[in-house]
């Protein structure tokens, strides 16, 4: 398993959590009040409640169930049931690597994330999950090209061998597009969409449309299982 | 008092006038009417001021409404001294509002249809209701990210509105009928902003923000 992105940095304000998939593994993601990230497995030690529903408190993940508050070292430090006590060091989160580049959530369960670098002036543009293959998902968007908004076209300029990331590039090569693919399930995609160059707010707002179009001959094309193209992602 | 509300706590669609009330700071009269189990949005005492066999019902100068984008209207016309809710002097935005609270009702007949059924157990179409759901958060999130990307956290505009009073409960909601909020990020952010909103008031599956009390510890 490598590094996979999860999200975009600017869709997770300080104090917010949400769920990740990277793998098998169901993660919660969070970012204390300092904007410090932390990503644990999704599952609260005390009973098993999910982490990503829990709230943020200074720069502790406060269980919703129960409300029992971790650091960001992943460690139990305060039991609302029993304020006097400290809680014993071996109440602990399981704690994955994450890292904010350029923009992307990178999360590792196994070692230290790794993110990628992208075009130093990358803005995000969204993050869309397509309900289809990685598969059905990856050919829609290779076979497609992106309205640059003033009768342009950028056209797919990177495919790197198993890679998760997809680069579009204007004729002139000053604009671009990069799309990172999550690959949360067999019948799900996520693409991370970033764009660097001289973009106006309709040229962004052009690529957002973009992504819904290719998600929608994705769809149609459907559900080709994961398990016949595990080598091209 | 401003107006009288035939109310039913778990109904998003009187929590929408609910919720608008305590933002503007309006009091009025709240009648609990017994939806389920008792039916009595069904029973003849009911039918007689509002035969539409609905909740809610709202009585404001002499008029019945049983339409939630019509008592949002009213009230942001009556109470809303700025004119931000509903701003009637904007032909754009009011036009842009009124398309927003259309499709607040296609919530509704979807998410919502999908809540009855899996809290209520009624007897509906879920597939189908759960796909409609599906499609309308996908609208939401390209609509929210289009307004994001011009540099707004809100449905019309650069301020929140009655659409986005209108569009909430449901989706906030839509948890209740298996539709998690995980893959609509921009969604997210926007119910968050409204349940930062000065006045926001919950009901039963819609959190408060948590905030730090001055008593607690931070660690």
């Amino acid at each position: 398993m490598t590094t996979e992105p999860v999200g975009l940095s600017v869709n997770l304000p300080s104090q917010r959590v949400m769920q990740a998939r990277v793998g098998d593994a169901d993660i919660a993601v969070w970012r204390g009040v300092s904007g410090k990230l932390s990503a644990w497995l999704n599952r609260c030690p005390h009973r098993g409640m999910r982490l990503s529903h829990g709230f943020v408190r200074g720069e502790s993940l406060a269980c919703l169930y129960h409300g029992w508050h971790y650091g960001s070292d992943g460690v139990c430090n305060y039991i609302p049931a029993h304020p006097d006590l400290e809680p014993p060091g071996t109440i602990q989160t399981t704690v994955f690597s994450i890292i904010d580049q350029d923009g992307v959530l990178w999360v590792s369960v196994d070692g230290a994330a790794g993110g990628q670098d992208l075009p130093g002036d990358s803005k995000p543009v969204r993050s869309i999950t397509f309900s289809c293959s990685a598969k059905a998902a990856k050919d829609a968007l290779i076979g497609s090209s992106v309205a640059d908004g003033s009768g342009g076209e950028l056209s797919i300029h990177d495919i790197a061998e198993g890679s998760n990331r997809l680069e579009f590039k204007s004729a002139n090569g000053l604009n671009s597009v990069v799309v990172l693919l999550q690959q949360p399930s067999d019948q799900s995609m996520i693409a991370h969409i970033l764009a660097a160059g001289d973009w106006s707010v309709d040229g962004m707002i052009g690529i957002s449309r973009w992504s819904e179009t290719v998600r929608r001959q994705a769809e149609r094309t459907k559900n080709v299982p994961n398990s016949d193209c595990q080598d091209e992602l | 008092m401003s107006f009288r509300l035939y109310n039913y706590v778990l109904s998003g669609n009187c929590y929408k006038v609910r919720l608008f009330a305590s933002l503007l700071g309006v009091s009025y009269e709240s009648i609990a009417v017994d939806f389920h189990p008792g039916q009595e949005h069904k029973g003849e005492k009911l039918l007689q001021i509002s035969p539409a066999e609905t909740l809610p019902i709202m009585l404001a100068d002499d008029m019945v409404l049983t339409e939630t984008s019509a008592m949002l209207g009213w009230m942001a016309s009556k109470f809303d001294a700025g004119k931000n809710w509903w701003p009637v002097n904007e032909p754009t935005k009011i036009t842009l509002i009124i398309q927003w609270l259309g499709f607040a009702s296609d919530l509704t007949l979807t998410i919502g249809e999908a809540r009855l059924h899996s809290m209520l157990n009624r007897d509906v179409d879920v597939d189908r209701a759960l796909a409609g759901g599906k499609r309308a958060l996908r609208l939401l999130e390209a609509r929210l990210t289009e307004q994001s990307l011009r540099g707004s956290q809100w449905l019309v505009g650069e301020n929140p509105t009655i659409a986005d009073i209108a569009c909430f409960p449901y989706a906030a909601l839509a948890p209740d009928a298996g539709l998690e909020h995980d893959d609509y990020p921009v969604i997210r952010n926007w119910l968050y902003a409204i349940r930062s909103l000065d006045g926001f008031v919950t009901m039963p599956g819609i959190h408060e923000v948590h905030k730090l009390r001055d008593t607690e510890n931070t660690l």
